[in-house]
């Protein structure tokens, strides 16, 4: 009987339910990026005035982790790869849902800072995501993320022009490569809507200081992370985020930063998916330019 | 973004918190054994239709003593994420008429729950009191009640300090008895201090506080 009971327990904490996988809301029925002719759901509407020209647009895949689980992922180049030797680039982390084509309207947003194609541009879709090969992991974000760095660098990139930037789940790649540093250190680090951990979604949901562990094995940590990074930080954030809120992620992530110079930027009526909307477009790129413009 | 907003890992986070139905409305007689399963959890609104979570647990009662029941239950849902969550009650008789056809019963219990997976332990104490009336020939019962979890961790994650020092309930419900067998229904308003906007999960919540749990249950009853 005891055998049995022990057996009966060791089935089931081995294949205990895990809700890691629910992460990733990444959309990979896509066959083609389509970019401005994507007709689906998009994140945002920019309109023709943010149009970039075509000749500055660069789909490309890469291989990310090829020494361990090697996959081939897209990424997206806007800006004068000639160039990359002595722009300056933002490096654009999306978000957990869909695929680039989803995020597109954002990328070309951010390709009129400053002024049309005025800095160079790079977003990929993580593994899972799109076009790009599956499945989704923690890792696997931390590696894509880094695949672009490793492209940026061969293409002359240097440290002290790289900027990422993390939207939502991409604040975890964003986080983790400027404070644990693999092919490139980035000089700032640009943080919308970021997480704490997975341990403050479950206080925030239950009401309760239960620990992330009951739930996922996700290892995600921005909150304990932030606290590595010495670069420059600019936090924005919805004050009605009705996902990730603010009061309990992004002002957490922000307190805990500990590095040489922060701004915060609390957006009044913006929720977790409208910060540039609810800013208006012009207010939002000026002030991701005086940030880069900060010496 | 909606993100994982209708179906997402975050709604499951609520399996833990008064995921159960009450687990002792009127201690049992002395000696006399009850076997309970219950079903339901707080609400959400899904796919537009609020509905309840559907959490699952078992229990086990005994009445040690005329007016003294011991309660032990384990949630069945929590166990496939690889986490025991156990509790144990003890159903004190503080007051009955004599006619035995109201009363009052305070339950203190406490909740732990044990993760596999790394190992964390976190137990809740829990205090609740419930008013019972007693009609008919079976006879069957009303009840209300309040109750609520303590926290016992003064901080939360990151450090951050704890603001929620209870997880507070109101509870109204009818058990329906036969000879051996009682049907629970009941409705709890958990967490009504707690602003429920902005939140990662899309609680039904009535001037956006707290949220509706709703619960059914069985108990087969065995006497000495």
């Amino acid at each position: 009987m005891k055998k049995i009971i022990y057996i009966a327990l060791a089935v089931l904490f081995s294949s205990c339910l895990r809700l890691d996988s629910f992460l990733y809301n990444a959309d990979d029925s896509l066959t083609e990026y389509k970019l401005d002719a994507y007709e689906g759901e998009v994140e945002i509407e920019v309109g023709p005035a943010y149009d970039v020209d075509d000749s500055l647009i660069h789909l490309m895949t890469l291989q990310s982790d090829p020494s361990g689980e090697n996959k081939t992922i897209w990424a997206v180049y806007v800006g004068r790869i000639a160039n990359i030797a002595t722009d300056t680039i933002i490096l654009y982390c999306h978000g957990n849902k869909d695929h680039l084509d989803f995020y597109w309207s954002r990328v070309k947003l951010l390709a009129n800072t400053g002024s049309k194609n005025r800095y160079g541009i790079m977003a990929m879709d993580y593994r899972g995501f799109g076009v790009s090969e599956g499945p989704s992991s923690e890792e696997g974000l931390y590696a894509d993320v880094d695949a672009c760095m490793a492209w940026l660098k061969q293409m002359g990139l240097s440290d002290d022009r790289l900027i990422i930037y993390g939207y939502s789940m991409g604040s975890a790649p964003a986080t983790e490569l400027t404070a644990n540093v693999r092919t490139m250190q980035p000089s700032k680090l640009m943080l919308e809507a970021p997480f704490a951990s997975e341990e403050v979604f479950v206080e925030d949901a239950s009401g309760l200081s239960l620990p992330g562990s009951y739930f996922t094995n996700l290892e995600i940590n921005n909150g304990d992370e932030i606290k590595k990074v010495e670069e420059p930080f600019f936090w924005i954030h919805g004050v009605n985020d009705d996902y990730i809120q603010m009061k309990t992620h992004g002002e957490t992530v922000f307190g805990n930063y500990q590095g040489s110079y922060s701004e915060a930027h609390r957006i009044e009526g913006a929720v977790h998916n409208d910060v540039p909307v609810v800013m208006g477009y012009p207010e939002y790129l000026d002030a991701v330019h005086k940030f880069i413009l900060r010496p | 973004m909606g993100i994982i907003k209708s179906i997402g890992w975050l709604v499951l986070v609520v399996l833990f918190a008064s995921c159960n139905a009450t687990r002792i409305i009127k201690p049992l007689e002395k000696g006399e054994k009850a076997v309970s399963a219950g079903f339901g959890g707080p609400s959400i609104n899904f796919a537009g239709a609020p509905i309840p979570v559907p959490l699952t647990s078992i229990s086990y009662a005994h009445g040690i003593d005329t007016g003294l029941t011991l309660a032990a239950g384990l949630n069945t849902t929590s166990l496939a994420f690889g986490v025991v969550q156990a509790d144990i009650s003890l159903g004190i008789n503080v007051y009955q008429t004599k006619a035995k056809k109201f009363g009052l019963t305070a339950t203190p219990a406490m909740h732990f729950m044990y993760d596999f997976n790394e190992g964390n332990y976190r137990n809740y104490p829990q205090l609740e009191a419930i008013t019972w009336w007693q009609y008919g020939e079976k006879p069957n019962l009303f009840y209300g009640g309040v109750g609520t979890w303590v926290e016992l961790n003064k901080t939360k994650a990151h450090g951050q300090v704890q603001t929620n020092e209870l997880l507070p309930w109101v509870t109204i419900g009818h058990q329906f008895n036969r000879a051996k067998w009682s049907y629970l229904t009941e409705l709890k308003y958990l967490g009504f201090q707690h602003e429920t906007f902005p939140l990662v999960v899309d609680y039904v919540s009535p001037g956006g506080r707290g949220t509706i749990g709703v619960y059914i249950g069985i108990s087969r009853r065995f006497t000495k």
